[in-house]
């Protein structure tokens, strides 16, 4: 029985769909991973256009107030386990858009995120090494930080 | 002055005002002395043909207690402009100025976003509502010198609560008004949309038909012009080039142009071809995404692939040059950031090479695919006049056949040496527009040869060089003054309009004009009666970017 779950979480990590929602700029670069020259698909990654099939949520760059309310109703849409990776600087607190008006400051708070990309952009590789690290964190069955706790859970949208 | 100038200048004669200049070879400013003419202002350019009004930019003065008003008339096949002053007191109370949109409905949404943004209430406006904002700056007018920001910034997760608060008591005024059994109803398109990214377009429809779009958008508001005023000059780059990703340089350009011409600089011939090439590179790299994201609105991702791959190697140049592939920062005012190593030639000639190797296929297959051509030439049909009624521009506005593109009727950088036409395309459907872009493409690589050509000629006989000439200072503190300045962007006009106080630091104020906002605009007009399918062809085919939409 063991190593029936054992499997499950093997073909899980192998097969990560990502929901197909870009709240920023740094979605740019996510096309350019899916793209000839790095192409994710040969790991096991592909975009899904509806979050019920999804594996994992991307936040892609920065999150404003508005599109909040979106992405939190996109993440509770997707079936467990799920997982949260975080694009680019503005997803960890604004980033060039830090002093702005109508940018969220601590997104991953609010959310919380199993692994951060840095760059702003970041490139192709750093999200390719991003989700190498989801991967393994499936394998090593680690819960994931969102299920753990965040301000998602207390708030309505 | 040309005679058609003489026409503008007479036009305006009419009229009470404290001075009219010749600002710009193309270009007229003056200043009315009394608001209440701006209407009649307004027809008398659109009986001279400046039908089109670029944008509608308030500046605040608090000390003053006046709101500068800020109009840009163009006509787009004469190539004339005329910017018009004028004064309204800044009082929330007696902000107000009569709506110019039922004279020229390219003003439309302008309006709408500096009410929402300044506060200026425009007297019979047919439509007054908030843009861009979130529902928690309704009524407070962010961009005014005395809104507090830290002070509402304070409570962010209070503010998302409101606006989960009005996106559904908007859903149950929908409930509430439609018939439960009848086949009307309000669909959501967007921001979940894989086609849509970050916009929402409340699709009103009966069954399969479309009785009305109206566009919700600022899903990617980082309100870029407030926050440059909070930068250094040299820092407000960072904020101006994510206008859009896809092409950032050119908007860059068309910032450090408005600052040199208030600091009175003027860049070497180098920087100047710099400018062009690079914003060549960058307009492919836009041009690329472009096409593919056309394709992909149908449902066939195969060409996003190919031109993802040769946009990798331009993308190769730019990070060479700059160290990034996306976020250059590569345009300063006073030139290019970084001297030239000629080795870049080379990766570009690899570019070049690509492109080449690649376009034929791209053509024979996609450009020329009659399934897409007997789909895309049914909808999303304008005419050149409608186009230019609505103020379109770039890409859009000469699949129209419009002969209109900045880099030829008001050249900057290096284009009055370019040898270009006009790529036009005659039709004006969805099936043009992809057209269109597709030419430019190549158009845009023809620049980019005689770019290369022309520097590396340079630098071999020694008038040029690209470890020096690259950059002149720019001094630190600027003058008081104000620059309006042009650039044929990626998806169309970018116009910068800058304002600057006396040994400032930074921006006073900095409006940006960007195209994607009046391509939104006509959604509704281009998709009424339409089926739903429609939607994603004719959304693709604007070829709009939300980060310029919302700025």
């Amino acid at each position: 029985m063991i190593k029936i779950l054992d499997f499950f979480d093997y073909a899980r990590s192998e097969s990560l769909w990502m929901a197909h929602f870009c709240t920023g700029c740094c979605s740019l670069e996510m096309a350019a991973a899916m793209g000839p020259r790095y192409d994710w698909e040969r790991y096991g990654y592909m975009p899904t256009p509806t979050p019920r099939q999804a594996d994992v949520l991307m936040i892609t760059g920065l999150v404003s107030k508005k599109i909040l309310p979106a992405l939190l109703r996109t993440y509770a849409q997707m079936p467990e386990p799920k997982y949260v990776m975080a694009l680019g600087a503005c997803s960890y607190d604004g980033g060039p858009y830090n002093d702005s008006l109508s940018v969220i400051k601590n997104p991953t708070e609010i959310l919380p995120a199993d692994v951060f990309v840095a760059g702003c952009p970041p490139k192709p590789e750093a999200i390719i090494e991003g989700l190498e690290t989801i991967k393994q964190k499936i394998k090593n069955k680690e819960p994931s930080a969102a299920s753990q706790g965040g301000l998602w859970k207390e708030m309505e949208f | 002055m040309s005679k058609s100038m003489e026409g503008v200048a007479k036009a305006l004669e009419s009229f009470e005002t404290e001075y009219v200049e010749n600002y710009k070879p193309t270009w007229f400013k003056a200043k009315l002395k009394s608001p209440d003419e701006i209407v009649a202002v307004a027809e008398a350019m659109k009986a001279e043909g400046l039908r089109t009004l670029s944008t509608v930019s308030p500046t605040d003065w608090p000390e003053e207690g006046i709101m500068e008003m800020n109009y840009f008339f163009e006509d787009l096949e004469t190539k004339r402009n005329c910017w018009v002053k004028c004064e309204i007191p800044r009082d929330p109370e007696r902000c107000e100025i009569d709506s110019i949109t039922p004279v020229v409905p390219s003003a439309e949404w302008h309006e709408r976003e500096a009410y929402s943004m300044f506060g200026v209430r425009f007297r019979n406006h047919p439509d007054l509502r908030y843009l861009i904002l979130s529902p928690d700056y309704y009524g407070k007018f962010p961009f005014r010198a005395d809104f507090d920001m830290a002070a509402h910034e304070k409570e962010q997760l209070e503010h998302v609560k409101e606006i989960v608060r009005d996106f559904k008591a908007e859903q149950e005024a929908n409930d509430a008004e439609l018939d439960p059994e009848g086949s009307e109803m309000v669909l959501n398109w967007g921001p979940t949309h894989p086609a849509s990214g970050p916009i929402r377009l409340k699709v009103r429809c009966d069954g399969e038909d479309i009785l009305g779009v109206d566009p919700e958008i600022g899903y990617v508001w980082r309100a870029l012009e407030n926050l440059v005023t909070r930068k250094d000059f040299v820092g407000a780059i960072v904020a101006v080039e994510r206008l859009c990703f896809m092409d950032n340089i050119n908007s860059m350009t068309g910032y450090c142009m408005a600052v040199e011409e208030i600091a009175g600089v003027e860049i070497t011939p180098f920087a100047k071809w710099m400018r062009t090439l690079l914003g060549e590179i960058a307009r492919i790299s836009s041009h690329m995404m472009g096409t593919g994201n056309f394709y992909n609105t149908m449902g066939l991702h195969t060409i996003m692939l190919w031109n993802l791959d040769v946009r990798e190697y331009f993308l190769d140049v730019l990070e060479s040059y700059s160290g990034a592939r996306i976020a250059t920062a590569a345009i300063e005012p006073g030139g290019v950031r970084y001297p030239l190593d000629m080795k870049l030639m080379d990766e570009l000639q690899r570019a070049l090479d690509k492109f080449d190797a690649t376009i034929g296929d791209i053509e024979t297959v996609f450009a020329k695919n009659p399934t897409m051509r007997h789909r895309a030439r049914k909808i999303g049909k304008i005419s050149a006049q409608e186009a230019i009624d609505w103020g379109l521009s770039g890409p859009v506005l000469r699949a129209s056949g419009v002969r209109s593109d900045v880099r030829l009727d008001e050249p900057y950088a290096a284009y009055d040496q370019v040898e270009m036409d006009y790529v036009t395309v005659p039709g004006g459907t969805a099936a043009d527009r992809f057209q269109t872009i597709f030419e430019e493409l190549k158009q845009s690589v023809k620049i980019i040869k005689q770019a290369k050509k022309r520097i590396e000629e340079g630098v071999a006989s020694g008038e040029f060089d690209p470890s020096k000439d690259h950059m002149v200072k720019v001094p630190k503190k600027l003058p008081a003054g104000e620059a309006v300045s042009r650039v044929e962007w990626a998806r169309g006009e970018v116009l910068m309009h800058l304002v600057t106080k006396e040994k400032a630091k930074s921006p006073y104020r900095l409006k940006m004009r960007a195209p994607s906002f009046n391509h939104t605009m006509v959604l509704d007009r281009l998709l009424r009666g339409k089926t739903l399918s429609d939607i994603p062809l004719v959304f693709g085919s604007m070829y709009v970017c939300q980060g310029d939409l919302d700025r």
